[in-house]
């Protein structure tokens, strides 16, 4: 049996349909869109923030501000925009973060830390589920838009450019917000390395 | 630096081989709720009970004016059961008793 080919989705003709208040179109947009914007979210909040909430909330900005939509870059592009503004806004509502320990990581994370700071080979051993996780609670140190630059550019590999459309900085303070946030995870590697691993 | 940035590039190189998790699809329901939500009209997105809410703390405000503005006189102590107060009776029921 040959199986039906699903029809290509008509991003332009749905948006037409939503700016008409037309609820059908709007829900096949969110539909649409959910796994783009899901993927920000998760890849930018830790994981005790109602990801649900935040994602109603970055649909609902969409649809507020729909009518300011000129179409100069990609309406994917312009959403994404909308996710990662909201959850800098998110990362700067959270409570200080506190002091970061050989402690607070797992048996995993902890090896791949004790790799990182003394395996000098290229390519580093250990898990890479535990390496993400320990990128991530390395990020969880800085202000929210220094995490929010390097975790763009140094694991989604984006361009400065690309950095510059979607959070709308320009583009030497994105390089400047990436220098300070390597100064600052340095200074953390250091105190890490003079600390006695337990 | 130098030292630190290649420590953070190996790291980063190790965490991007990390599995992205699956396209995952919204929810059953969401897109409904949200879509409703987004076309709601504004009134609307007052509950029942903050409208109820509103009402009856403008109909205290409405009594408490009134009952102000009702006894007011006495407030301003103009009132002339106060006169009549002070022609104390019980000294003239002593008088005629004696």
């Amino acid at each position: 049996m040959q199986l039906m080919a699903e029809p290509a989705f008509n991003l332009a003709a749905c948006l037409d349909r939503v700016r008409r208040r037309d609820q059908a179109a709007a829900r096949e947009l969110v539909e649409h869109l959910y796994p783009l914007v899901i993927r920000i979210v998760r890849a930018h909040l830790p994981r005790r923030v109602s990801e649900e909430d935040l994602v109603q909330d970055i649909f609902l900005k969409m649809f507020t501000r729909l009518d300011q939509y000129q179409g100069a870059v990609p309406f994917p592009h312009w959403v994404s925009r909308i996710a990662v503004t909201t959850c800098i806004d998110q990362l700067r509502a959270q409570k200080r973060r506190p002091e970061f320990r050989w402690a607070d990581l797992s048996e995993n994370e902890a090896e791949v830390l004790d790799a990182v700071l003394t395996d000098e080979r290229d390519e580093l051993p250990g898990d890479a589920l535990a390496a993400r996780e320990l990128v991530q609670k390395l990020l969880a140190q800085l202000k929210p838009e220094d995490r929010m630059v390097l975790q763009l550019l140094d694991l989604e590999q984006k361009s400065i450019a690309e950095i510059s459309q979607l959070t709308g900085w320009g583009q030497s303070m994105i390089k400047v917000r990436a220098f300070r946030a390597r100064r600052k995870l340095q200074k953390l590697f250091q105190e890490l390395q003079s600390k006695e691993r337990t | 630096m130098k030292d630190f940035d290649a420590k953070w590039q190996r790291l980063t190189a190790r965490a991007r081989l990390a599995p992205a998790g699956a396209d995952e699809p919204a929810p059953y329901g969401f897109a409904t709720r949200i879509a409703a939500q987004a076309f709601a009209p504004r009134g609307a997105r007052f509950g029942l009970f903050e409208k109820f809410a509103l009402r009856g703390l403008l109909a205290a405000c409405a009594l408490s004016a009134a009952s102000v503005a009702y006894s007011f006189s006495a407030l301003a102590g103009e009132s002339e059961d106060e006169f009549t107060l002070a022609s104390d009776p019980l000294p003239e029921l002593l008088d005629l008793s004696s």
